[in-house]
């Protein structure tokens, strides 16, 4: 039989040929030519859970456990998984309403889509976080029929000893800006606001880790990817041993209470702060959980003003506290010598300025200046160095004085591991010039020589005067956080050792000393206020204020050889030094110097923590 | 050809290529559903249920090479009507006994196996219609003749139209490559491209909602010029006009049933192939996920049980019609190129096969055999990479199922086993 059509299979042929040669084309532009293939496929697979950390424990200066956390419970969602006839119980688990619901939801789509590199959004999101013990129990039981929904813990703090709330800060959920700025942080995540949690922040937080898990179409779990570099463990925060005592800073907190103020208290010769209280204050329990928010928002608003640091924020005129820093500089500067005497009758009256004194006896030298506060002494004192013969140009000298003011860390900030801190003012030449004109005398300034007008001078800056004058000339930048555990270089290790010496030689320091050492004694400004075995070395202040009753202020450091601390109290209308503020140090420094010990001025003891001065 | 092959009573051996080819190729298939069935982090050598499966599947596969060796021929030949017209009142039964399992009614079921007759109607008819053209004087010539070639495997195709199972249906196409060899007009083969590019503009116009007015103004004008440039010569005159008018005509049927007729799913997929629409979250999104499977396995692969795109169910049907998405991400290109190498192989020994027999029974059975590998071939991968519109058929020897491992099985050993005992 012929066979017409034989030659027909090589079209069979062809026809093979170039289908194969079409398909491995195909293939070989799918397979070779694009390489974002492998990643879209990864990124389907893999669902990546982060793991959170615990952040630093903190201690007190004596090991002391401050603050610590628990667990909290945050709600996941796979959006496209979840079954919207769950919503009316949700709903009435989280008690919220259908709207609010739905605006979680979009939320929680937004956040799985930018979790996903094409186009499914079949990744997991934060839905609703810091569930209740009861949500979450509720939640739990449920959750094998709330499909597209998981529970993952995460950490908040939990507060030991309610105390030194303005030093360590309080946690608040990362900001939009922040989220924008650093790509560690996802929403929700809980990073220091204030305090110490916030500026260590980078340390505290600990480092985040990852559970990468196998996941389905159908967003089922099909367990954990065994591969090391798919899973990091969270690693903790290490422990930070803050400078605080704990049992001091609750003490001082209890003095205060009814009161305005602040207390900041140092170990001079390292900068440590042992106590750092401002009333009012807030307790930090009520700046965790669920009621973070709403409590917050209710602080802000409060005329109290609870959540205002004023320690580092406030600024005030420092009053005759800034004398002892005069007396130095005059020392320094050889206007004065430890025997020098300015006469006083009544006041200081200089044309029409009057600078009124209390009455006291016979011509002061140094010493006795600063034990009864002549005003008159320093108001000489203050003309002559500016005067100074040696300068012949009023302001030179003044320069030369503010040169030193500055030198003991004021009108800068003193560098404590806080952010925000105010450095006061100590007015500058330039100032001087345009508040009083370009011809301006050293009259006309003279209320600067008792610590009034534009000198301002924080709480901290007052106690940092305190140590300077413990440690004879020389500090080191206050600080909050004595150590953090593993961390052996950093930059803020280097700082908190470093020295920062006066522009005053040492040898000038004890005639002060001696004066400050006097105040207690009978006519001494703070007469009765001392601690029998304890040599403590003060200076009241009374700073005036426009808005009400003037400010009462005391700096004070113990004992006079060797001091262990210094402090600054002021007491915000408290009236004079020696009323409220003088007592109030001299309590702590007993406390401190005596832990355990009951006080032995119980009626003073008892007056200042009865004592309410708050309107 | 003297090989270590298949033995049987009449002296010649099953082709040893041929057999050696669809061995591979089945092996292929198991590893493959073996690893996409697995567990993601399974570590030891564990059968899935799917799996298993398979491998009863391969059994019976055996079971039924082994009764074609050891029938005899003669049978085979004798009964290729009864067996036609079995299979044909089967697939009919099914249509109103059957179940249906993705929208197509074509299943009967057994306990847990199911079984598909339309997979045996492929067989079937490519038996009876090599019993026809292998009919002594007998030619693909006259009106009558070609009307019974074409009638014998239209009849099928459109009862399984009928059972909703569209893809299976338009393997019957690949008859027309079969009487093709057998003297069908080359222009007839011609005149289905023609047609096939005409649909496809008509539906491109017809989904830019562009008027077909201007198609037929095309045809018809362009027909009139030459038409007068034509009028003395009356053959090409008459051409001229029945091409002109009969595409005019044409377009504008396939124009209104693609608006009428067709659902907006079966829209959807053509004109995501055609590239008229994006839509990666429905059909487009199972081709996508499809194309990130294949193009994620680079060069050599992910490696075997290794390919998340499949075994995490983001590419639909990964163990039946998209098989060769595990294929291209766990074995890469290099994986890619022996598969369709072998495949290829197994196709172009077949067409050796067919054009060494010495009657028309056994061309037309090895070229069926070969034409409905390579439509298979065609439009599965085709589709699986996405230059052809989403139709579900499996990929022969490959894909998952016992209907369709049994009825490819039946059909190439058939030929194999009437290649073996041709007369030398
Ligand atoms: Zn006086």
């Amino acid at each position: 039989m012929q066979d017409l059509y034989k030659n027909r299979y090589s079209v069979f042929i062809i026809a093979i040929i170039i289908v194969f040669s079409i398909f491995i084309v195909k293939i070989g532009s799918l397979q070779l030519g694009d390489n974002s293939y492998e990643e879209k496929a990864v990124n389907n697979a893999l669902n990546k859970i982060t793991l959170y950390p615990a952040r630093s424990v903190i201690f007190d200066r004596n090991g002391k456990i401050i603050v610590k956390n628990y667990a909290i419970y945050d709600l996941y969602i796979f959006p496209k998984d979840f079954d919207q006839i769950n919503t009316p119980f949700m709903c009435s688990v989280l008690e919220i309403d259908t709207a609010k619901f739905n605006t979680l939801f979009t939320d929680a789509i937004l956040r799985s889509k930018k979790r996903q590199k094409n186009n499914a959004f079949n990744k997991s999101a934060l839905f609703y976080s810091n569930l209740t013990i009861k949500q979450y129990t509720v939640i739990r039981e449920n959750l094998f029929r709330l499909k597209g929904l998981f529970i993952e813990p995460r950490s908040d703090r939990s507060y030991e000893i309610v105390g030194g709330a303005h030093a360590l800060g309080y946690l608040g959920e990362a900001s939009e800006s922040l989220l924008k700025t650093d790509a560690y942080y996802q929403p929700g995540d809980l990073v220091g606001i204030t305090g110490i949690e916030k500026y260590y922040e980078l340390w505290m937080r600990g480092v985040k880790g990852i559970k990468t898990v196998w996941q389905d179409r159908t967003y089922k779990e099909r367990g954990l990817v065994k591969d090391d570099s798919f899973n990091f463990p969270a690693q903790s925060g290490p422990n930070v041993i803050s400078t605080l005592d704990i049992e001091l800073q609750k003490f001082a907190e209890l003095l205060l209470s009814g009161k305005r103020g602040s207390v900041v208290a140092i170990e001079p010769n390292s900068g440590e702060v042992l106590a750092f209280v401002n009333k009012p204050d807030f307790n930090p329990n009520d700046l965790i959980g669920q009621n973070r928010g709403k409590s917050f928002r209710s602080m802000l608003i409060d005329p109290k003003k609870p959540l205002y640091n004023r320690a580092v924020k406030g600024v005030y005129p420092p009053g005759s506290t800034i004398k002892t820093v005069l007396a130095l500089i005059g020392l320094q500067e050889g206007v004065i010598e430890p025997s020098s005497t300015y006469g006083c009758s009544g006041g200081y009256r200089m044309g029409s300025i009057v600078v009124g004194c209390h009455p006291h006896g016979g011509p002061l030298d140094v010493v006795g200046s600063i034990r009864i506060s002549c005003n008159s002494y320093y108001c000489n004192l203050f003309r002559n160095i500016i005067d100074n013969p040696k300068y012949n140009d009023v302001k030179i000298g003044y320069a030369q004085l503010e040169k030193h003011w500055r030198s003991f860390g004021l009108g800068s900030p003193t560098g404590i591991d806080l952010l925000g801190e105010s450095g006061g003012n100590i007015p500058t030449v330039g100032q001087l010039n345009r508040r009083h004109g370009d011809r301006w005398r050293s009259s006309m300034i003279v209320s600067l020589g008792i610590g009034q007008g534009e000198i301002l001078l924080t709480p901290l800056q007052l106690a940092n005067i305190a140590g300077i004058l413990a440690n004879r000339g020389y500090y080191i930048s206050p600080h909050l956080v004595k150590n953090i555990e593993g961390v052996k270089d950093a930059d803020w290790i280097r700082k908190y050792r470093t020295k920062h010496y006066t522009t005053i030689d040492k040898v000038h320091f004890e005639t002060v000393v001696q004066g400050m050492s006097e105040v207690f004694k009978p006519g001494g400004t703070a007469w009765g206020t001392g601690i029998t075995d304890i040599e403590i070395c003060g200076k009241t202040g009374t700073a005036q204020n426009t808005h009400g009753k003037d400010h009462s202020l005391f700096i004070a450091f113990a004992p006079k050889d060797n001091p262990k601390i210094a402090i600054a109290v002021i007491i915000e209308n408290g009236g004079f030094g020696a009323t409220y503020a003088a007592p109030i140090a001299n309590l702590l420094i007993e406390r401190y110097l005596n832990p355990g010990k009951p006080s032995s001025k119980t009626a003073m003891e008892t007056r200042m923590l009865t004592t309410v001065l708050e309107h | 050809m003297k090989k270590n092959s298949l033995r049987s009573s009449s002296g010649n051996n099953i082709d040893f290529w041929a057999f050696i080819l669809y061995v591979f190729l089945l092996t292929i298939g198991f590893l493959n559903i073996y690893s996409v069935t697995s567990d993601v982090n399974q570590s030891t050598f564990h059968l899935s249920q799917i799996a298993s499966r398979q491998l009863i599947w391969i059994c019976g596969a055996g079971l039924i090479i082994l009764t074609i060796i050891f029938a005899n021929v003669v049978i085979i030949d004798y009964f290729s009507y009864y067996f036609y017209g079995l299979i044909i009142i089967l697939n009919i039964a099914v249509l109103f006994l059957g179940h249906e399992v993705a929208g197509a009614k074509s299943w009967f079921g057994f306990g847990g196996f199911g079984i598909q007759p339309s997979e045996f109607a492929k067989v079937a008819t490519a038996m009876a219609l090599a019993k026809f053209l292998g009919t002594y004087g007998i030619k693909f010539r006259g009106w009558k003749n070609i009307s019974i070639a074409l009638a014998i495997f239209l009849f099928p195709m459109i009862i399984i139209l009928i059972q909703n199972d569209t893809g299976s249906a338009l393997v019957y196409l690949s008859f027309f490559l079969v009487v093709y060899r057998e003297g069908m007009p080359g222009y007839f083969l011609i005149a289905a491209i023609w047609l096939g590019i005409l649909g496809i503009i008509s539906i491109i116009f017809q989904s830019y909602n562009i008027s077909l007015g201007y198609l037929h103004g095309l045809f018809l004008g362009l027909g009139s010029i030459l038409v007068y440039f034509s009028r003395k010569n009356r053959q090409i005159f008459l051409l001229v006009l029945i091409i002109s008018i009969g595409s005019s005509l044409f377009s504008g049927v396939v124009g209104w049933a693609y608006g009428k007729l067709f659902k907006n799913y079966q829209k959807d997929r053509i004109e995501i192939v055609l590239g008229l629409k994006e839509d990666k979250r429905g059909m487009g999104y199972n081709l996508e996920q499809s194309k990130i499977a294949i193009g994620a396995g680079g060069l050599s692969g992910r490696g075997f049980t290794k390919g998340t795109q499949t075994k995490m169910g983001f590419v639909p049907e990964q163990h039946t019609d998209f098989i060769f998405c595990t294929i291209g991400e766990e074995w890469g290109f290099l994986g890619v190129f022996v598969f369709f190498s072998a495949f290829v192989s197994l196709m172009i020994r077949l067409i050796y096969l067919a054009e060494r027999q010495s009657d028309s029974y056994g061309r037309v059975l090895g070229y069926s055999a070969c034409c409905i590998l390579f439509f298979h071939f065609f439009i599965n991968i085709g589709m699986t990479i996405g230059l052809i519109p989403v139709i579900g058929i499996p990929l022969p020897f490959v894909s998952f199922g016992g209907s369709s491992l049994w009825g490819f099985t039946l059909l190439l050993f058939t030929f194999l086993r009437y290649d073996q005992i041709r007369k030398n």
